[in-house]
């Protein structure tokens, strides 16, 4: 099922992931005062694919 | 004219230095992949988890890909509009209560630039993260699938922009007129909700109205829409749009006595 075809096809979606991760992790270093603990939303942001960025962006961040 | 440039600045760094200029394109490019491809690969989904009892054939017939692309219309109608909605929530009421404000307020400002300083950049991320999705949607279709006609494509996105930027205009309306960012949130997202109800179970009645905006981009698709109905739909959701946004200026210069200081 692991043919070239998948792994390609599927390769760009892992970049994204991976990108977003990389940009709420970059945001939850810098930010001075994140709505809870950052060890805790380091977790969500790493352990929960898409959505976990997507929380700490919108929850996590306290941009309001 | 020098104060809107200088505001609009402000908010290009404030949208850069957050993400927002990244994230929410990149959110909105994995919801246009994530259609076609999950599609695609149906039958080995399926397989993998093993619902099928031995012996049993479903034959699945291959999508078109035009139930594609409006598939993932309906992911941004979801997804996407929540999204947009919960990251500009903040935009005037939050400066209100984080002290940005004061900043700004105590200087002879231009409400007109600084409210239109922000529903510009709110619009364009949202309009860059409306074609990112869209094209990832539609190269993936027609790489997996087969291609629908480009022309119709950009028919089909340019509308659904239209509408859009209507949703990002109500956020910041509601960021300008409600105490807190949360309100501004429900009341965007309780409205749009409702309104959409309305315009699905009566909606038959009339043929012009700003909530019909992404069904005319779907028809572009299909038959193609019909071009009075579209040319008073945009018209009206052109009044809609200036409309909000005066509303949106006047109230933002009203509530500005509702800083915290």
């Amino acid at each position: 099922m692991l043919d070239e075809r998948t792994i390609l096809l599927v390769l760009p979606i892992l970049v994204l992931q991976i990108a977003l991760m990389i940009f709420a992790l970059v945001d939850l270093i810098r930010n001075p005062n994140p709505n809870g603990p950052k060890w805790m939303w380091a977790a969500i942001i790493v352990l929960l694919n898409i959505i976990g960025p997507i929380l700490y962006f919108v929850i996590g961040r306290r941009n309001y | 004219m020098k104060q809107f440039s200088t505001l609009l600045l402000k908010e290009w760094r404030e949208n850069l230095r957050n993400f927002k200029i990244f994230w929410i394109p990149v959110v909105f490019i994995l919801l246009g992949v994530t259609e076609p491809l999950s599609n695609y690969y149906l039958p080995q989904i399926l397989d993998a988890t093993g619902g099928l009892p031995d012996g049993a054939v479903i034959e699945l017939p291959d999508p078109e890909p035009e139930q594609l692309l409006v598939a993932v219309m309906g992911q941004f109608q979801l997804i996407g509009m929540l999204v947009l909605v919960l990251a500009y929530m903040g935009s005037i009421a939050g400066e209100r209560r984080n002290g940005t404000a004061t900043l700004l307020y105590v200087r002879p400002l231009s409400y007109v630039s600084y409210f239109l300083s922000k529903w510009l950049m709110a619009s364009i991320v949202a309009l860059i993260s409306v074609w990112a999705g869209f094209l990832a949607g539609y190269y993936y279709t027609a790489v997996l699938f087969s291609a629908v006609p480009f022309g119709e494509f950009l028919a089909f996105a340019a509308t659904y922009s239209l509408w859009m930027v209507l949703v990002v205009t109500l956020v910041l309306f509601a960021s300008a007129s409600m105490q807190n960012a949360g309100l501004a949130a429900g009341f965007t997202l309780a409205a749009l909700l409702i309104l959409q109800l309305i315009d699905s179970l009566f909606g038959s009645r009339w043929e012009w109205s700003p909530l019909k905006l992404p069904n005319y981009a779907a028809s572009f698709l299909d038959i193609g829409p019909d071009v009075t109905a579209l040319i008073w739909t945009l018209a009206i959701s052109l009044v809609c749009l200036i409309g909000l946004a005066a509303l949106g200026i006047w109230f933002s210069k009203r509530n500005r006595a509702k800083t915290k200081v």
